[in-house]
């Protein structure tokens, strides 16, 4: 059977890319967003990421600021 | 899901956390919604879904034929059995607001297959994810991605539908999505 395509467009970055990415903007002028599962933020996370679980995602994106940039994982 | 909502630039960190590199997504905005006109009738409208809930129900049972781990099938056919009922659900409120009552074969000869054209295979699917099938936190992760995606899909779309009898049925169908997203990330929490 095929698949029909229903993703929204977003630019990848690999690991690297996000350091450096990170390192070039002020923590105050992006947002990091983890959509894990809490216990895997607790158990890592990149520094300075909010946490919201994918399954809260869409309530909570009032608490985003939309105009930053904004790396998720 | 935050692309769609305007936020200005996304980006997905691919590779530095394995269990989600699952999560990137592809293809332009407006994918998928060519499933939807947004003047459809309530009625269309759960035409639509159950094709779209089928989609995801063959994906999960090809996943289980796949994984070579028992856990892992259990839980294919646990998700498969999931879609199963929320495709039973659309198929009810069909016959709720239909002023003839279908048979569940009738209606699913009606239902288009639209959908399911045009896009990519499941084999594709999963060569671009290329989840190691065995390993439960990245099965799980995988479908919460693709529930995800289903729940934007129908957020994205609930805001372009004007009849506000179909915009209920959308909603609904949305909140059961984000439903399964929390039952798939406790699941998570407690492996």
């Amino acid at each position: 059977m095929k698949w029909m395509q229903f993703f929204t467009p977003a630019e990848s970055l690999d690991f690297k890319e996000t350091e450096a990415y990170i390192s070039q903007h002020p923590g105050d002028k992006i947002t990091i967003l983890d959509v894990r599962q809490p216990s895997e933020y607790q158990e890592s996370h990149i520094p300075g990421a909010t946490l919201i679980p994918l399954p809260q995602l869409s309530d909570r994106l009032d608490e985003l600021d939309p105009e930053k940039p904004t790396l998720v994982y | 899901m935050l692309a769609g909502k305007g936020f200005k630039k996304v980006f997905n960190v691919a590779g530095g956390i394995k269990a989600w590199h699952a999560k990137t997504a592809i293809g332009p905005q407006d994918l998928g919604m060519d499933l939807f006109s947004g003047k459809e009738e309530p009625l269309d409208v759960l035409k639509v879904a159950y094709s779209l809930e089928q989609g995801l129900y063959e994906f999960y049972i090809t996943m289980e034929e796949e994984a070579k781990n028992e856990k892992v099938k259990d839980l294919f056919a646990k998700l498969s059995d999931i879609e199963v009922k929320h495709q039973m659900s659309i198929y009810t409120a069909y016959n709720d607001i239909s002023d003839e009552e279908l048979s569940k074969d009738e209606f699913e000869k009606m239902v288009e297959i639209k959908a399911l054209e045009g896009g990519l295979t499941t084999r594709e699917y999963l060569d671009l994810f290329t989840p190691d099938l065995n390993s439960e936190t990245e099965v799980i992760s995988l479908a919460m991605s693709i529930e995800a995606q289903a729940l934007d899909l129908y957020q994205r779309v609930s805001s372009k539908i004007e009849n506000p009898q179909s915009k209920d049925i959308i909603n609904q169908i949305a909140n059961e999505e984000k439903a399964h997203l929390s039952s798939l990330g406790k699941l998570l929490d407690n492996l």
